[in-house]
């Protein structure tokens, strides 16, 4: 992926950079807002990683003037602040992320996943399948091979939030936001709970286990071979 | 504080220095007029005495001129003569033999002793009457007797006796209106302060005491109250930059130790034996992190601005996913947790830290209690409030401690084994006065009960406030 990465603090810049590297991403780098603005428009970008404070022009605006020159690259906004007016002003000038820094990079890394996985646009999709595993997103019903799985709401919700991201790492606050709607980090690991539910539901019946737990990171969802 | 008692405001006067010191006035000013009154009277009532006697001195003074140069013919003719006269102050005369036998006159009266005096005399139409009377002894023996009806000196004393007691109750009647008047403008003056005062104390340390542009005793308090709180405000906006830039100025260099302590840990091989090391240095800085978040949340929500996102939550719903979504996590530490929700609630405000401070209050539960402890969530609605309520059946806090936990960084676990920062119930508490809530504590016997109760009202006009202010 080529990601545009608009941070001037110059040490976050270059940790974020090689991170990126190691995963086989190609990192253009900006440390101004004009400048930011410049690459965004004249190269094809898979992703944009935007500081919200950058000088000359903030990250604010470059990423409103984006929109407005119709350039609709996901854009992940960084923020050093982590107020809750700003991740509503972000997501209201068109981010469609926001982290709050400092970030752990496998967080980061997660997310530029999932928001590339955004473009183009995917057809409505109404049925989602990893391995044996089927769920009806209409129907809401949950199939392992032709055996039906009763989940509830939330576990139903989480589920689907993996599959739409099979094969990629969902981390815990991503399952946390999406799922249950929290931008904050409780204590007690909720989706921890849901998530050893949720499996041996799936599971029941010494199925192999579809949900890999990444240490430290998240969940992802993968094939059962 | 006594005006912020709304209750009984116009009936307990008792309570009311306005209206005591307005009713002390109109009733000092009432017994002016009552002590004027008595005084006019009495200087009326003694200068008509005093004419009387003067006219009756005068005329006995003329008869016994008469008499001792005319004799005692003479004076039966004159009194005769003023006898005839038809008027209606006309004076009363009478001659007694020193037996007491009157042979002259019409006034009809028992012999009277010498000099000025009141008498009783008969009157023919209204019977006995009373009079001013001057008698003097005649060179025979014979003893005259002026008199002058004292009716015209009643009917003085009655005129201003009744101007004064109509003037008295007018007066009175001003002074207690005027007092309720003065009183109620008082209160009034005064309840606008209060209002203010309560409306910073409920957490609006923007608002401001309302000055009426009199530029009177009043509006110079409001302004000098004003200035003190824009000094207090001040200061507390200092207090609360100090303590998120010092968050905020930690964290970067925080994040950069972060960053490298990460990278360090991707390059470590897998069994190396630095990656304990790393694991657990990332951990802490992690819970550094985690804390300067917390402070910076609570200046946030503790500055108000998020009162401009606030919307319509669906409190019932929340509550249940909450206890939904925590249910099976509290099961596995081994306390049960169950609800009672009453559906339909909603409230204006920020749903996330709505559910924020459940959470915490959830998790405060959990984590002072051993297992096996059931803790309960209760939503529920009256007419003026709605109220949250953990409960659980714990150790619970001693009452002496109850205030303190919502104060930042006070744990009361003092070898602070546990995990948390201490902020926790601050949060809470800075949630709850974002809303125009309360959090209070009570014992549960055993146990504690944590309510968060919002009132329906105060957070329309929360709400309404904030947007008045921007």
């Amino acid at each position: 992926m080529q990601i545009l990465l608009a941070e001037d603090d110059r040490e976050t810049a270059e940790f974020v950079e090689h991170g990126l590297g190691e995963l086989g991403h190609t990192v253009l780098r900006a440390e101004n807002g004009h400048d930011a603005l410049h690459l965004a428009t004249t190269e094809e970008l898979d992703v944009i990683i935007l500081d919200r404070m950058l000088p000359g022009l903030d990250g604010l605006a470059v990423l409103r003037r984006l929109r407005m020159a119709q350039i609709d690259a996901p854009v992940l906004l960084l923020t050093a602040l982590g107020q809750i007016e700003d991740r509503v002003e972000g997501l209201e000038a068109g981010a469609d992320d926001y982290l709050v820094k400092p970030f752990a990079f496998s967080e980061l890394a997660a997310r530029i996943n999932a928001l590339s996985r955004r473009r183009p646009l995917a057809p409505v999709t109404t049925e989602l399948v990893v391995g044996s595993l089927r769920i009806d997103l209409l129907r809401r019903v949950v199939k392992r091979d032709d055996r039906v799985i009763t989940l509830q709401p939330r576990e139903f919700r989480l589920l689907e939030e993996l599959m739409r991201n099979r094969e990629r790492v969902v981390t815990r606050t991503m399952l946390l936001e999406r799922v249950w709607g929290f931008h904050f980090d409780p204590q007690t690991n909720i989706v921890e709970t849901h998530i050893s539910r949720m499996r041996s539901k799936l599971n029941e019946g010494n199925k192999p286990d579809l949900i890999e737990t990444v240490r430290g990171v998240g969940y992802r969802m993968a094939d059962d071979v | 504080m006594m005006f912020s008692r709304r209750k009984g405001d116009g009936a307990n006067w008792r309570k009311s220095a306005a209206y005591q010191i307005a009713f002390a006035y109109s009733a000092a000013f009432a017994l002016g007029v009552a002590l004027l009154g008595v005084m006019i009277f009495a200087a009326v009532h003694l200068a008509f005495i005093r004419e009387l006697d003067a006219s009756i001195t005068g005329e006995a003074t003329e008869l016994l001129t008469e008499y001792r140069s005319d004799g005692p013919g003479e004076l039966r003719d004159a009194i005769a003569q003023r006898e005839a006269i038809p008027s209606r102050s006309r004076l009363l005369y009478a001659v007694f033999t020193p037996s007491g036998r009157r042979i002259v006159g019409s006034l009809q009266a028992p012999r009277p002793g010498l000099g000025l005096q009141d008498i009783i005399f008969r009157d023919r139409q209204e019977g006995p009457d009373p009079a001013r009377g001057y008698a003097v002894d005649l060179p025979n023996g014979d003893r005259l007797l002026v008199a002058a009806d004292r009716e015209a000196v009643e009917r003085a004393d009655n005129t201003v006796i009744s101007i004064f007691g109509l003037g008295f109750g007018a007066v009175a009647l001003l002074g207690i209106v005027g007092a309720l008047m003065l009183g109620s403008y008082l209160r009034r003056r005064l309840a606008a302060i209060s209002v203010g005062a309560n409306a910073i104390i409920a957490g609006d340390i923007t608002r401001r005491m309302a000055v009426s542009g009199k530029d009177d005793e009043f509006d110079r308090l409001a302004g000098t109250l004003n200035t003190m709180l824009e000094q207090i405000e001040r200061l507390l906006e200092n207090l609360r930059q100090v303590s998120s830039d010092i968050a905020h100025d930690l964290r970067t260099p925080l994040a950069q130790l972060r960053n490298r302590l990460e990278s360090e840990l991707i390059a470590a091989e897998l069994n190396s034996q630095d990656r304990p090391v790393l694991v657990d240095a990332t951990r802490r800085v992690d819970e550094i992190l985690s804390l300067f978040a917390a402070i910076l949340r609570i200046s946030e929500i503790e500055s108000g601005q998020i009162r401009k996102r606030f919307e319509p939550v669906d409190l019932s719903s929340l509550a249940t996913e909450i206890a939904e979504s925590y249910a099976p996590a509290l099961r596995e530490g081994g306390r049960e947790l169950d609800w009672s929700i009453e559906p339909e609630l909603w409230l204006p405000g920020d749903r996330e830290l709505i559910a924020q401070a459940i959470i915490n209050l959830l998790e405060n539960a959990q984590m002072h209690t051993p297992p096996g402890v059931p803790i309960h969530l209760n939503l529920s609605g009256a007419r003026t409030d709605i109220t949250v309520e953990v409960i659980d059946s714990g150790p619970g806090v001693r009452a002496e401690d109850r205030q303190r936990i919502t104060r930042r960084f006070v744990r009361l676990d003092q070898s602070r084994s546990k995990s948390g920062h201490g902020l926790g119930l601050n949060l809470v508490e800075a949630i709850a006065r974002l809303h125009g809530a309360k959090l209070v504590f009570a014992d549960n016997h055993p146990g504690l009960v944590a309510r968060l109760k919002f009132k329906r009202s105060a957070i329309k006009s929360t709400d309404s406030g904030a947007r008045d202010g921007g």
